[in-house]
């Protein structure tokens, strides 16, 4: 199996001289294909930090990330746009649709920009809305459509480009339970069945329940790791449960 | 802490929403001193000879001024007003009263008000040298600017902006109470919504367009009368500034849509993004796109006109007065004291000096011809031809004996078909003779007098004439650079009197001319600065506004994998299809309305408008271009760093 994330001794510092605050030290992460880890901590611990680094919209103050055999550090910034269009797929706690596109234009938006052409895009479209389903909101805009269908136009947008590597910070965050469940069913479809491999940050134990593996971050460092291997979902939640409580801090972020 | 001293910290705290409107306030200020400044000034009155149409011209485009300079404000300070809706909305929530926040907001935009006129008072002061000096080169004077500070000016500008800031002081301090919080919390969401498409607007846009355009294009009638003016012009106008609207509002937004049809060639690059933010945006923008196209299309008519007047002036003056110094003989001593003034100036030696008899004589025309051509004056034709070679004009006539050649009556557009085959009878006391036509020539050779219907005739005809009908004899004179003859215009016009319509010389309808004319111009240039750089400036704060809502729009492009590169490529396309369109739209208006002013002008004075119709738009488009240059590298800075 091949590896798709590898991130050695990641550090990200903020701030300038005397007033200097390390939100990362010395991470190292491994991510193999078909994956799906969960990353969960206290708030302030730096998860989304580490995800933005991954993801090449942040930059780490020191440190190696390879993805997908690509060498981040060496890239300029358009190899990096090229990068994150071609290779990564996002998901985000508010969504981020463009609210002057229709949901169709959001969701294919990856592939215009990586100018595919018209027929592959449209059965892609087709394909993801179906998966997804949210065939029958196609032509709406964002401002007409619930939280919800919004987090799923945004998976969709995600995934449509068949990225070697999905990214979610909090994709649930903002969702009801029934919402929640029904999208992290389809991401549990999307790696069981696609192979996708998913890294998504959560504050949610019964969301981190979904993967394969959580890692637990607390004050910029690796805390712990959990692997869910032959344990029922059940089980796996409620080990998730002991680990958050004996991280602390975190504890009162749990449902 | 006291209401004074909060509104001070506020006025710090958010310096960049201020600073627009600050510098809309400066801007406007600058221009309203110096524009007073210069009509008060005694220095610029005294060093022309028109002063009177200038104090009148200044003092009608100062009040157009006022009015342009209010509505900009205040258009500014809504702006202005609007991005600070939710500020106040909190102030409201954490429990400010009312009337605080009321009388907050009040003291704040005094203050600003204040220190913005004492900055433009400053800056104006230094400006108006500047376009004074501008002024008096264009009317050809020599005079000094030593230009001070004018006090009538500043309690002008001053009484004249503490109004406009008293006004706007107390819209915000009624902004709390006119509006629900609520509505201050929300008043940033509204106008984002995609608009829908009306064929039918769009259609009867282009229709009105079309109707507008060929009112206005339409040849003249035979009878131009002030009633078909306003009707068909009044129309045409309404019908274009509808139009216009409907253009923007309707049909760009139709055009749009229909771009997104094509999805082959939608679905692929940015272009996607592009046409989506300018669909959306476009309802916002169609009223100040109407405006903006209307406005410069307005300014570049005036422009143009004007500057082809100025452009053209030595050549009107040349067809007016052809020579330096004509006057009419009046005996030996009296010719030789002009001759001797003339031969005095050594700057200006004489070129050419001729003699041209005349004879003034009564004429009946063999065709019904609308212009009162009594007394006809005959000149002969070596007389014309000597004339018009001292003149360097490559016009000669040779007539058979009792053959005629007519020179244009100036102002006229008479053509050689309408003279061809016709005849004129000359009345002398004991016979009379009929002249057939052959002929129309261009050149003339005296000042305009009206009526101005000159005839040559052949040597013996002329002479035969002259036996029975003594001719009048007039003294001309063609010196060298006429157009800086002054000292000797002014004796030699104080010696010889008004034998002509015009002056008899060159150099005063020349300097009048350029006067009247450089006046306007400057006035119409003045102006047409300031709306240009008011509509390019409310196109700039629009763009920056919307730079600052679609912040998060860039930021998710940008994780999608937009690069930096090419976000800084869609913001310029965005851009310059919004200055782009208003201008082009502006263009073509003007490019048809002037069109139309130049058919009706040439008519008048027969100049050609190419030249300075081109010049003002290369000028309206470079200028547009340095705002345009501004507006990407803002937003770039805004939304990509
Ligand atoms: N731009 C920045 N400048 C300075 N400090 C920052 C910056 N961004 C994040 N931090 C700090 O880095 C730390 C990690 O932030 P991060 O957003 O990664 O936390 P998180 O684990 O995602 O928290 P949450 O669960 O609340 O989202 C925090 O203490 C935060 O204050
Ligand atoms: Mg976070």
């Amino acid at each position: 199996m091949n590896i798709v994330v590898e991130a050695k001794q990641i550090k990200k510092v903020y701030g300038a001289k005397g007033n200097i605050f390390s939100a990362l030290e010395d991470i190292d992460l491994t991510v193999m294909e078909g994956e799906f880890v969960g990353i969960m901590g206290p708030s302030g611990a730096g998860k989304s930090t580490l995800l933005n680094i991954l993801a090449t919209i942040d930059d780490p103050t020191t440190g190696n990330i390879v993805v997908d055999g690509i060498n981040l550090t060496k890239m300029n910034e358009e190899q990096l746009s090229a990068f994150r269009r071609d290779k990564l797929g996002f998901l985000f706690q508010d969504y981020n649709l463009l609210d002057t596109l229709t949901v169709k234009e959001n969701i294919i938006l990856p592939l215009a920009l990586a100018k595919l052409n018209i027929k592959e895009l449209e059965r892609r479209a087709d394909e993801v809305a179906d998966k997804f389903g949210i065939r029958d909101i196609l032509n709406k805009y964002p401002y007409q459509i619930s939280g919800g269908q919004k987090q799923r136009t945004a998976a969709s947008r995600a995934i449509i480009s068949k990225p070697s590597l999905i990214l979610a910070d909090e994709p649930t965050g903002a969702l009801d339970s029934k919402s929640a469940t029904d999208l992290l069913e389809s991401l549990k479809d999307l790696n069981e069945q696609d192979k996708a491999t998913i890294l998504m940050v959560t504050h949610d134990a019964y969301a981190a329940s979904y993967c394969n593996r959580v890692l637990f971050i607390k004050d910029g460092k690796i805390f712990t790791e959990l692997v869910k291997g032959k344990r029922s979902r059940k089980e796996f939640f409620n080990k998730v449960l002991d680990v958050l409580s004996a991280l602390g801090g975190g504890a009162n972020d749990v449902i | 802490m006291t209401l004074f001293s909060l509104a001070r910290k506020n006025i710090k705290g958010n310096f960049n929403n201020y600073f627009v409107y600050f510098v809309t306030l400066v801007f406007s200020m600058v221009i309203y001193y110096t524009f007073t400044s210069l009509q008060y000034s005694e220095k610029i009155q005294e060093s022309i000879e028109l002063s009177d149409t200038m104090s009148f011209m200044f003092g009608v485009s100062s009040i157009i001024l006022i009015l342009f300079v209010a509505i900009f404000i205040l258009y500014s300070n809504s702006f202005f007003t609007r991005k600070r809706k939710k500020e106040v909305g909190l102030y409201a929530i954490l429990g400010l009263r009312k009337k605080t926040i009321a009388k907050m907001l009040f003291y704040e935009n005094l203050v600003i008000g204040i220190i913005a006129l004492v900055i433009g008072i400053i800056l104006g002061t230094l400006l108006s040298k500047l376009f004074a000096m501008i002024l008096i080169k264009l009317m050809g004077s020599i005079t000094d600017v030593d230009f001070g500070i004018s006090f009538l000016a500043i309690t002008q500008t001053v009484i004249v902006f503490m109004v406009i800031i008293l006004f706007t002081s107390v819209q915000g301090y009624r902004l709390i109470y006119r509006f629900k919080l609520i509505e201050l919390f929300y008043a940033e969401k509204k106008g984002e919504q995609i608009p829908k498409v009306s064929l039918i607007s769009a259609v009867i846009g282009v229709l009105l367009l079309v109707v507008s355009y060929w009112l206005i294009l339409k040849p003249f009638p035979d009878e131009f009368t002030t009633e078909y003016l306003i009707k068909n012009y009044g129309i045409a106008f309404v019908a274009l500034f509808i139009g216009t609207h409907l253009f923007f509002r309707s049909v760009t937004v139709y055009l749009l849509r229909l771009s997104q049809r094509n999805k082959s060639r939608y679905y692929r690059g940015t272009r996607i993004i592009e046409t989506s933010r300018l669909l959306f945006r476009i309802r916002g923008n169609a009223r100040t796109f109407t405006v903006i196209a209307l406005l410069s299309s307005a300014t570049i008519c005036f422009l143009g006109a004007t500057y082809s007047g100025y452009y053209s002036n030595e050549k009107r003056t040349e067809e007016v007065v052809p020579f330096s110094y004509s006057h009419l003989s009046k005996g030996p001593e009296f010719d030789s004291q002009v001759e001797s003034i003339i031969k005095a100036d050594h700057r200006h030696p004489i070129k050419a000096q001729l003699d041209i008899p005349v004879i003034q004589v009564k004429g009946i025309l063999s065709f019904q011809l609308d212009y009162d051509i009594n007394p006809v004056q005959l000149i002969s034709e070596s007389t014309f031809n000597k004339a018009a070679n001292a003149l360097n004009k490559d016009e000669t006539v040779s007539l058979s004996r009792n053959k005629a050649a007519v020179i244009q009556p100036r102002f006229t557009e008479y053509t050689k078909s309408v003279f061809k085959g016709e005849n004129i009878t000359i009345q002398l006391p004991q016979e009379s003779s009929k002249l057939p036509f052959v002929h129309m020539v261009e050149s003339n050779v005296l000042p305009f007098d009206y009526p101005d219907f000159f005839l040559v005739v052949s040597n013996e005809m002329f002479a035969e004439i002259a036996k029975k009908e003594a001719p009048l004899t007039y003294k001309v004179y063609e010196v060298e650079n006429e157009v800086t003859a002054q000292a000797t215009s002014k004796k030699v016009n104080k010696l010889v009197g008004n034998d002509f319509q015009v002056s008899s010389s060159f150099y005063t309808e020349y300097k009048q001319g350029k006067e009247g004319n450089a006046i306007t111009l400057f006035i119409f240039g003045f102006l047409g600065l300031v709306f240009l750089a008011a509509t390019g400036s409310i196109i700039y704060f629009k763009q920056l506004t919307e730079a600052n809502e679609a912040k998060g729009h860039y930021e998710i492009l940008r994780k999608i994998g937009v690069s930096r590169k090419d976000i800084r490529k869609s913001i310029k396309k965005q851009s310059l299809f919004v200055f782009g369109l208003p201008l082009t739209v502006g263009i073509l208006h003007s490019c048809v309305t002037l069109y139309f002013t130049s058919n009706f002008m040439s008519n008048l004075i027969g100049i050609n408008l190419i030249v300075p119709i081109l010049t003002a738009i290369v000028f309206f488009v470079i200028i547009y271009a340095v705002y345009y240059v501004l507006t990407v590298n803002t937003y770039n800075r805004i939304v990509n760093k």
